[in-house]
């Protein structure tokens, strides 16, 4: 460390910057010396890379007699558009001389020497006193601030020194609080320092650094609004009617929304409410889930129904008290239902029943391994000698009506119900081979190669040995054809009597059939199946037919 | 030569800020007062944004630190009583050397009475537990009223700063020359007094007689 270094027996280092520009002083000049530091804020947009530091010097011509000087120091480009520039630190060096005092004047060497020692003392006492309170303004906390992070910040700090005393604006000046350091006195004057400074600059700098009040994230990743897929399936969660008690209907109604833009996250609607009473009306007893969409629906939470949960998982973001499964395992089993359950769609009901083009939800739909028979029986019992087109008429029919009597008189548990759904839409939408598609069943237990429409020849027979569950409306319709259309008494005989030779009866659902050996017993589990008034009026007639045939 | 007393403003702190408050006040007292060669070193203080000035002597920074600890063991000895810590420069005068006797005398030509009136604290066997979070975790502003506390604490330690600034610059005629020597140029002594002694209140009484009002700088 340099000798000069340690003057005032303060050990700093040479600050070069601030050396440059007080050569006005050094010639002994008793203009002041005014040093402002500058809280320079540039606009939002304000483009750092495009500026680049610089240091200006300018010359103010305030009179005839004087040049003052005015130093600048910044760090942005000059002349930056936007940027305000506040004065939060004013300090004002002045030597006083006192009047009539000549300089170097001989006097007493030994005042001098004791007045030299008190003023290095002094000098030393002042100097220690700037340098800590330099360290407690508040500009010292945005110098810190600036120079420890890496950021870059919209404001920063200039200095600039000059002779004059620029006017500050009224409102600052208003603001400020002086400090006045006690003068030095020397032999024919005093050094004078002075501090205007501002107690509060945070409002200015703290858009920076405040932090974000409290919010609600409402689409980070997990939630509705975050997953397209989710949102879809949440979406469709409040189209569940209650007047459609089919899975079909409910898979029409997810149809149109997703050829529709799907909806914001859903918020309760009435119609969710509905389809969960709808569930609970089927004896749902699953466990509700009480709090799965407790920070976006805390209303419905308490009735929600862990039904609707394995096919419109809820978000992960809320926990859930009750011994839920995962959304994953939700959504596969949803997916694994779906597929082990695949839906025949017969290509000629694609326009007509928009019901059954989707099979993904069917909600309560079994394994079809239990109907697969019925469908077949079905098949059997309506391709009686009679010609494809009347199969075909018949099952126009069929399908023509709603199956959904079945379900009003099944008061089974829920599971049962849903069996009954799934019975009754493959029944009547499974068709001949003909209509083979992608959602083909193709099971070998459960569909018998012989009762292929290829047989068909003894399905008249065959038909009613299997087991078949129809509708009542679908057996009656189905008789009243056959009657209708029925061939010729001699050739009815004759192939009634060959199909009671060659056929075998097979086992049948007690429900629905018997299995005599003769022709007609097959007559009668008709009117077994059909099993109401009208039917019987009709079974009657045919029996009578069939014994005039006899005789 | 009169001794010039500085009466701080009291502080009322916690347990825990003890330590970085005295540290602030002293260090800050006695680089007005080394008057000799010093490196200053800025330190930062952790439980309030202040920065205050060292005089880089570790040898005062162990001595300092000692005496902070003895004022910590002094309080949680001492608790629900105000503790003053007084800082003393004086000048060493031998008195004439007689045959019975060999005094050094001590001619105290400044102090400064650092106060603080430290928040109950349990020992730390004690079972309460609303203040022991705060022996255990000094950093943590837990509550609004704790920031309110702090924001007020760091607040009224401005205001202790600037009154030693005005003071030193308002007294330096008292001062004795400056001997050629490093650090701290001038004797010192620190010594720590509670509101239970029976001399604490008289040695301020008699204080105030000898110097009039204390200095108390808005």
């Amino acid at each position: 460390m340099r000798p000069r270094d340690k003057w005032f027996n303060l050990a700093l280092r040479d600050c070069p910057a601030a050396l440059e520009n007080i050569d006005f002083w050094r010639q002994s000049n008793l203009e002041p010396m005014v040093v402002d530091v500058v809280l320079v804020q540039r606009p939002v947009n304000w483009d750092y890379a495009s500026s680049s530091p610089k240091v200006a010097f300018e010359q103010n011509f305030l009179s005839k007699d004087r040049f003052p000087v005015v130093w600048k120091s910044d760090s942005d480009e000059f002349g930056c558009d936007g940027h305000s520039e506040k004065v939060i630190e004013r300090w004002i060096m002045r030597y006083e001389s006192k009047k009539g005092c000549k300089e170097g004047s001989s006097g007493n060497k030994r005042s001098s020497t004791i007045t030299s020692h008190a003023l290095y003392k002094k000098s030393i006492l002042l100097l220690r006193s700037l340098y800590v309170t330099v360290r407690l303004l508040p500009a010292y906390k945005i110098f810190r601030e600036i120079n420890s992070s890496g950021q870059i910040r919209s404001f920063s700090l200039v200095h600039r020194v000059s002779s004059s005393v620029e006017p500050l604006v009224r409102r600052d000046e208003a603001e400020m609080q002086q400090f006045t350091f006690t003068p030095v006195d020397t032999s024919c004057g005093k050094l004078c320092i002075s501090l205007s400074y501002l107690p509060s600059i945070s409002d200015t700098t703290s858009e920076s650094s405040t932090p974000m009040s409290p919010q609600f994230i409402t689409d980070y990743v997990g939630s509705p609004l975050a997953d397209p897929l989710k949102r879809l399936l949440s979406a469709s969660l409040p189209q569940y009617s209650p007047s459609s008690p089919f899975g079909r209907r409910h898979s029409w109604s997810y149809d149109t929304r997703m050829a529709s833009p799907p909806s914001a996250l859903p918020s309760p609607s009435p119609t969710y409410s509905e389809s969960r009473t709808l569930h609970s009306k089927f004896g749902s007893h699953r466990p509700p889930i009480s709090s799965r969409y407790s920070s976006l629906e805390p209303a419905q939470v308490h009735t929600k129904d862990t039904g609707y949960d394995e096919y419109f998982p809820s978000p992960n973001f809320s926990p859930s008290p009750s011994p839920s499964p995962p959304v994953g395992s939700n959504m596969l089993k949803v997916l694994l239902r779906s597929d082990s359950a695949p839906v025949y769609i017969p290509a000629s009901r694609l326009g007509d029943a928009p019901l059954y083009s989707n099979k993904t939800v069917l909600p309560f739909s079994p394994p079809l391994q239990a109907t697969r028979p019925s469908l077949s029986l079905v098949e059997r019992s309506l391709s009686i000698p009679t010609t494809a087109g009347k199969l075909l008429s018949l099952r126009g029919e069929e399908t023509a009506r709603p199956s959904g009597v079945k379900i009003s008189l099944n008061s089974s548990p829920h599971k049962s119900s849903s069996r009954s759904f799934s019975r009754l839409s493959f029944e009547n939408s499974y068709d001949d081979s003909e209509f083979s598609g992608p959602f083909v069943v193709d099971d070998d237990d459960t569909i018998d190669p012989g009762s292929r429409p290829g047989s068909s020849d003894r399905s008249g027979n065959l038909g009613m040995q299997h087991e078949c569950v129809r509708s009542q409306d679908a057996a009656v319709g189905a008789l009243v054809q056959m009657l209708k259309k029925a061939p010729p008494l001699q050739q009815d005989l004759n192939r009634s009597q060959y199909v009671s030779k060659t056929s075998r009866p097979e086992k049948s659902s007690n429900q629905i059939l018997d299995h005599p050996p003769h022709a007609s017993s097959n007559v009668s589990s008709f009117s077994r199946v059909s099993g109401i008034k009208t039917t019987s009026d009709a079974m009657e007639e045919l029996k009578g037919y069939l014994d005039v045939k006899q005789i | 030569m009169n001794c010039e007393v500085c009466q701080l403003k009291e502080l009322d702190v916690e347990y825990f800020e003890i330590r970085e408050v005295l540290r602030c006040i002293l260090h800050t007292i006695f680089f007005h007062r080394a008057l000799g060669l010093v490196r200053p070193k800025d330190v930062d203080l952790t439980l309030f944004e202040i920065t205050y000035v060292q005089c880089g002597d570790a040898e005062l920074e162990k001595k300092v630190d000692e005496k902070i600890d003895l004022f910590i063991d002094r309080v949680e000895k001492h608790p629900n009583k105000k503790n003053q810590i007084c800082l003393s420069f004086f000048e060493v005068k031998n008195k004439q050397a007689t045959w019975f006797t060999h005094k050094v005398e001590h001619l105290y030509w400044e102090q400064w009475y650092i106060n603080l009136n430290v928040a109950q604290h349990p020992k730390p066997h004690s079972g309460k537990s609303h203040h022991s979070k705060l022996v255990l975790d000094p950093g943590e502003s837990a509550s609004d009223e704790g920031n309110a506390r702090r924001a007020t604490l760091e607040s009224s330690l401005h205001e202790v700063l600037f009154q030693i600034i005005k003071f030193v610059n308002e007294k330096k005629d008292h001062i004795p020359p400056i001997p050629n020597m490093e650090g701290v140029s001038f004797p010192y002594e620190i010594t720590i007094s509670s509101s239970s002694d029976s001399a604490f209140g008289m040695d301020m009484f008699k204080r105030m007689l000898q110097t009039g009002h204390p200095t108390m700088l808005s």
